[in-house]
C-alpha cells in the first residue's frame, strides 16, 4: 500500500532522515517508533505531502506521491491526524467532521453549489460520530471538549475522507489508561473495516499490543523492522532505546 | 431620523470594504492595506465601462469580475511568495502595492477628480421628513443582497466550509482534500469583488472618482477588522455599522470638535485599551 524507498530529507546541518526505506502493507497496523528526535514525524510529514524528501521516493498504491501537494495525496486516499490535536477549534464536531466529507467536491466545481448539511453528508458524519463515541458531542465547540475526545475527532475526521490510509502521530499522548484502550480498540475497529494504519508511538505497552508490524527509527535510519516480539529482542533497538551502558 | 438613514449607507460602505478584507486576514493573517487600491480600481473600472457602455449595471458586472481577478492576481503574485516569512514582510508588500497602486491610476486615468454621475431613474424617497436619496435606496439594496449571498456562501456551500477550514488551520484543510489554492484564490475573488462594489458605489454616491480615494477607506477598514476581532465576518459587519452610527451621531452633535476620521481612531484606540482582542472575539483564544 505504501512503499517508502531511500528517502532522506537535510534540514539545513540537520540530517532529519538518512535512506529510509519500509513498507506498509495493506491491512494492516503497522507502527512506527524510535527515539525522540529519531525523524518520525518527519516521515509522517513527507508521506502525507507536507515536505519534500532531498532525495528518495514515496509511493502510495502503486503512484509516486513525493512532492505531490497535501490535497493531492489526501484525494487519493491518504487520512492524517497530528501529535498536537489540531481539530477546527471554532466548529463544532459535526462541523469538524463534514469537512473531512466531500475531498472530490473541494475539487470541482459543486463546491460554489454543493450545501454544507445535505442529507447524505449528514448522514455519513453522524455514522463516523458514533463510531468514534462523539455523540454526545454533535453539537459541541471543538475547541471545548477534553483531549481524548478531539483526539477521537480527528479521527472521525480523517475518515470523513474516505482515506484508506490512515497516519497517527502520536494518537496516545496525553490519554489517560482508560482513554488510551478506547482508542486502541477504535484503531481496530477502523482497521477491520479496511483501512491500513500506520502510527507514531511512545507508549510501548499500546503499541505491543496494537501493532502486527514495527519499524523502528534511530537518529534518522532504521534500524529494525518485524514483528512486535521480534523487535522487542532486537538489540539495535534496546540499544537506541536504553543506551549501551545498560545493555551490558 | 435623518441621521440613521446616512449612518446606514455609510455603514454599508465600510462593511462592503471591510468584508473582503476579513476574508483576506482570516485566511492568511495578512494585514491587506493593497486592498483599498483595488476599491479604487473597482472604481475607475466601472466608471471607464459606464463610459463605453452607457449602462451601470454592464458596468458594475464587468468590474467586479475584473477586479476580481485583479484580487487573485495580488495572492498569486505577491503574497503567496512571501507566505511563509514573517507577517512583516507581506504588510511592506501590501503598503508598497498601494502605492504603486494609486500611482498606477494616476498614469492611466489622470490626478484629476473626475465626476461619475449615474442617474437610476427610480427618484429619492421621501417620509416624513426624511429623505433617502435613489443613490443610497441602491447602496443599502446592493449591500444587503451582497451580505445575504456572502452570508449563504460562507454557512451554506461546501466553499464556505472550506474557507471556514483554510482560516482555523490552513495545513490540515489540506489533508481534508480542500484544494487550499482554490479556497484562497476564491476568497481574494470574492473580497475584490466586494471592494470593487463599495468603490462603484462610493463614487456614483459622491459623484467622484480619484486615485487617493482608498486612502481613507484603507484606514477606516483597518479600524472595522480591529473592531470585529480580526477575521470575524460577523465582527466585521457589526463593527462596520457601530463605527458609522458613533461617527454620523457624534459628527451630528454640534459640540464635537473633532472631524469624522478622527473619531473612527479614538473609537479604535479606546476598544483596544479595553478589549485588544476586539469586540466580537471571546476574550478566550
Amino acid at each position: 500500500m505504501l512503499k517508502v524507498k531511500n528517502v532522506s530529507k537535510r534540514f539545513g546541518g540537520l540530517q532529519a532522515l538518512k535512506g529510509v526505506s519500509f513498507e506498509v502493507r495493506e491491512g494492516e497496523i503497522h507502527a512506527l517508533i524510535g527515539p525522540n528526535g529519531a525523524g518520525k514525524t518527519t516521515m509522517f510529514n513527507i508521506i502525507n505531502g507536507f515536505i519534500k524528501p532531498t532525495s528518495g521516493h514515496v509511493y502510495f498504491m502503486g503512484k509516486r506521491i513525493d512532492g505531490l501537494r497535501p490535497s493531492r495525496i489526501a484525494l487519493m486516499g491518504m487520512g492524517r491526524t497530528f501529535q498536537l490535536v489540531r481539530v477546527f477549534p471554532e466548529m463544532t464536531v459535526l462541523e469538524n467532521v463534514l469537512a473531512g466529507i466531500g475531498k472530490r467536491v473541494y475539487h470541482s466545481l459543486r463546491v460554489f453549489s454543493e450545501a454544507v448539511k445535505n442529507e447524505k453528508n449528514v448522514k455519513k458524519a453522524m455514522k463516523l460520530i458514533e463510531l468514534c463515541g462523539l455523540s454526545k458531542h454533535v453539537d459541541q465547540e471543538a475547541s471545548v471538549l477534553p483531549l481524548g475526545i478531539q483526539r477521537n475527532l480527528e479521527i472521525a475526521r480523517a475518515l470523513a475522507t474516505d482515506a484508506k490510509f490512515l497516519l497517527l502521530d502520536e494518537p496516545a499522548s496525553g490519554l489517560n489508561d482508560q482513554e488510551t484502550k478506547g482508542l486502541a480498540e477504535l484503531i481496530r475497529k477502523v482497521n477491520k473495516s479496511g483501512v491500513t494504519v500506520l502510527f507514531i508511538e511512545h507508549d510501548m505497552r499500546f503499541t505491543m499490543g496494537l501493532a502486527h508490524t514495527i519499524t523502528v527509527l534511530d537518529h534518522g535510519e532504521k534500524i529494525a523492522q518485524g514483528k512486535p516480539e521480534d523487535v522487542a529482542k532486537n538489540e539495535r533497538v534496546i540499544e537506541a532505546y536504553l543506551g549501551k551502558s545498560m545493555t551490558t | 431620523m435623518q441621521d440613521i438613514v446616512n449612518a446606514l449607507v455609510l455603514g454599508s460602505i465600510y462593511v462592503l470594504i471591510s468584508v473582503g478584507l476579513t476574508l483576506v486576514y482570516g485566511i492568511l493573517k495578512i494585514l491587506h492595506i493593497a486592498h483599498a487600491g483595488i476599491y479604487t480600481l473597482g472604481a475607475f473600472l466601472g466608471l471607464m465601462f459606464y463610459h463605453l457602455t452607457g449602462n451601470f449595471w454592464l458596468a458594475l458586472f464587468l468590474s467586479i469580475i475584473l477586479t476580481g481577478i485583479a484580487g487573485i492576481g495580488v495572492y498569486r503574485y505577491f503574497y503567496k511568495r512571501v507566505l511563509e516569512e514573517s507577517r512583516i514582510v507581506p504588510l511592506v508588500i501590501s503598503i508598497g502595492l498601494f502605492i504603486v497602486m494609486q500611482d498606477l491610476y494616476r498614469l492611466i486615468w489622470s490626478p484629476y477628480r473626475q465626476p461619475f454621475a449615474v442617474s437610476f431613474g427610480i427618484g429619492d424617497i421621501r417620509l416624513k421628513g426624511i429623505v433617502i436619496t435613489e443613490h443610497q435606496v441602491i447602496i443599502l439594496i446592493v449591500t444587503f443582497v451582497s451580505l445575504l449571498s456572502m452570508y449563504f456562501l460562507m454557512n451554506h456551500t461546501k466553499l464556505g466550509l472550506a474557507m471556514r477550514a483554510c482560516a482555523e488551520d490552513m495545513a490540515i484543510a489540506g489533508t481534508l482534500g480542500v484544494d487550499v489554492e482554490k479556497t484562497i484564490s476564491v476568497a481574494f475573488f470574492l473580497g475584490s469583488a466586494l471592494a470593487a462594489l463599495a468603490g462603484i458605489l462610493v463614487g456614483v454616491y459622491e459623484n467622484n472618482v480619484y486615485p487617493t480615494m482608498g486612502e481613507v477607506p484603507s484606514y477606516k477598514s483597518f479600524v472595522v477588522i480591529v473592531l470585529g476581532g480580526f477575521g470575524s465576518l460577523y465582527g466585521a459587519v457589526l463593527a462596520g455599522f457601530i463605527l458609522a452610527f458613533t461617527e454620523t451621531i457624534l459628527v451630528a452633535w454640534k459640540g464635537f470638535v473633532l472631524p469624522r476620521d478622527a473619531i473612527a481612531f479614538l473609537v479604535m484606540i479606546t476598544v483596544l485599551m479595553i478589549k485588544p482582542e476586539g469586540l466580537f472575539r471571546r476574550a478566550t483564544r
